[in-house]
């Protein structure tokens, strides 16, 4: 067998990493005031989790090569992500509607999905970065992803409006009183044949 | 006296049977078959760069290379292909054969340890190429897989023992992988527990209710998850104390075979409730592997092991279990 120390080495750096991984962020969440903890433990997180991220080699280079070498790690053994699934509340989920403007004057609305339920799991997480990420262009990017593989299939459609909403669950009381659930206004794309898109509304 | 490097060396390198890497082998098979079928209609759509596809894939794979150029991606097979002649269509669908043809190779053990690599490297690529539509399942097979392929194969109800005769002859190595496995879930379950356990709504249940009535989990009718809403704040507590308490309770071989069903009936219930069936089957599939083979099954008690050697230590671990002692 190989050498129980290589072995024993291997298998501590491994999991080293894995509970730095978890760590973070759980002192980012709580960091961030995401947590039922009370304030205190915010200053007291947010410096722990700078050190953690730095025995991440976080703080080096991206083109370093322990960093480097350290992610590529982290990607092939599947360790890259801490493991606070709906953790810890479950987060707001989004839609994204197609408005889909016809040369005759028709409007037909289309939700974008695939042809099977994992697809749209998996469709289902790609609106969730759409409808969490700050940075503009990223988003407007990602809806462009979808919008072209809607008008794909609709190869008639003269120009198209993505409308992107967060949803809101009603609370058990508020359903129990008859609420249902409710779609707040994001942010709205218009794409046309001729030019390639304009945001036109945002919060 | 023993001294702790000793102990953890006897932990970390017991001799053990290839039981559960024949579960993590034949599971994992099953997995990345139901995977890779579960996907065949939207294959080209997910991962396609140009044309018919979702065209999310450079993005992806550049997001992947500003952290590493090195990790494997489909753009790397669609580049070679193109080299011969191959469109990217071509290169995804062969791509997709091919995982399919590792999954079966693990289901039967044939080319074990190929078809383990074939099947990491390949859902790998799929993985990290379709970051941007990637989940937890992802995540969890990737990591299934990464063991699978490192472990000691072939195992011994594999078709390589029946007909290419080839041997497991590390039992000590069979063991540490087993640990390897073992030690990861307990993280994980006790990560998982301790930052659930931080939000108000785990305690109250309103993220089960918003868990079971979110799209597109909502595979119930919320009426009928309202009607027993005085359920929820016992479901949600019960999540992450059961996930919390899984280092501890797994262990011991009196709590052992409670504290497996309950997590295997709380991912049967994820699976059923909100649609999540390969997420829930992966996380069985990992359970019963790591902890599974050393429970105290009604077969074992009729005296199965007759031809289990004295070095095997799933034997062992049945045999103290029912004196009561923990492995």
């Amino acid at each position: 067998m190989r050498p129980k120390p290589l072995l024993l080495a291997c298998f501590l750096l491994h999991f080293l990493i894995i509970v730095i991984i978890s760590c973070r962020q759980t002192l980012w969440l709580v960091g961030h005031g995401l947590t039922m903890l009370p304030p205190a433990f915010k200053d007291y997180s947010e410096r722990a989790e700078t050190v953690v991220s730095d025995a991440l080699a976080q703080n080096l280079p991206p083109s370093s090569p322990i960093r480097r070498a350290l992610l590529t790690y982290l990607h092939i053994a599947g360790i890259e992500r801490p493991y606070g699934y709906f953790a810890p509340n479950v987060p707001v989920s989004y839609k994204l509607v197609f408005e889909l403007h016809y040369s005759d004057g028709r409007v037909e609305y289309e939700v974008p999905g695939g042809n099977t339920a994992a697809a749209d799991l998996r469709l289902a997480a790609l609106l969730d970065e759409i409808g969490r990420t700050r940075v503009d262009a990223l988003r407007e990017y990602l809806v462009k992803l979808l919008a072209r593989s809607t008008w794909r299939e609709h190869p008639d459609v003269e120009a198209m409006r993505a409308i992107l909403g967060s949803r809101n669950l009603p609370s058990i009381d508020e359903f129990e009183r008859g609420t249902r659930e409710s779609y707040e206004f994001l942010y709205a794309y218009d794409f046309s044949l001729e030019k390639e898109s304009s945001r036109l509304e945002s919060p | 006296m023993e001294s702790c490097k000793e102990r953890l060396i006897r932990f970390l390198f017991p001799a053990q049977s290839g039981n559960w890497l024949t579960i993590l082998r034949i599971g994992l098979g099953l997995q990345v078959l139901l995977y890779a079928l579960s996907l065949k209609r939207d294959w080209i759509y997910l991962f396609a760069g140009t044309g018919e596809g979702l065209n999310g894939r450079a993005l992806s794979e550049g997001l992947l290379s500003t952290e590493s150029p090195v990790v494997p991606r489909l753009g790397w097979l669609v580049t070679l292909g193109s080299h011969v002649g191959l469109s990217e269509w071509a290169v995804l669908s062969v791509t997709w054969w091919f995982l399919l043809c590792a999954a079966c190779g693990l289901l039967a053990g044939f080319f074990s340890r190929s078809s383990a690599i074939i099947a990491w490297f390949l859902h790998l690529c799929a993985a990290k190429s379709g970051g941007l539509v990637s989940y937890g399942v992802d995540n969890f097979m990737t990591i299934g897989l990464f063991y699978l392929m490192l472990s000691p194969l072939p195992d011994r109800y594999s078709l390589d023992q029946k007909l290419r005769k080839l041997k497991t002859k590390d039992r000590q190595l069979l063991g540490f992988f087993r640990r390897v496995l073992q030690i990861h879930l307990c993280l994980i379950y006790f990560f998982s527990g301790l930052t659930k356990s931080l939000g108000s709504g785990w305690w109250d249940g309103l993220n089960m209710w918003r868990a079971l009535a979110r799209p597109p989990f909502n595979v119930l009718d919320p009426a009928f998850v309202i009607r027993w809403h005085y359920l929820l704040p016992f479901i949600g507590i019960s999540i992450f104390a059961i996930e919390i308490t899984y280092p501890v309770f797994i262990w011991p071989s009196q709590t052992r075979g409670i504290w497996l069903a309950l997590i295997v009936s709380m991912h049967l219930a994820i699976g059923a409730f909100m649609g999540m069936y390969l997420f829930a089957m992966i996380m069985i599939i990992l359970n019963l592997a790591a902890f599974g083979t050393t429970l105290n099954w009604p077969v074992n008690r009729i005296g199965i092991h007759h031809s289990v050697s004295p070095n095997d230590n799933s034997s062992s671990h049945s045999i103290l279990s029912r004196l009561g002692v923990n492995c």
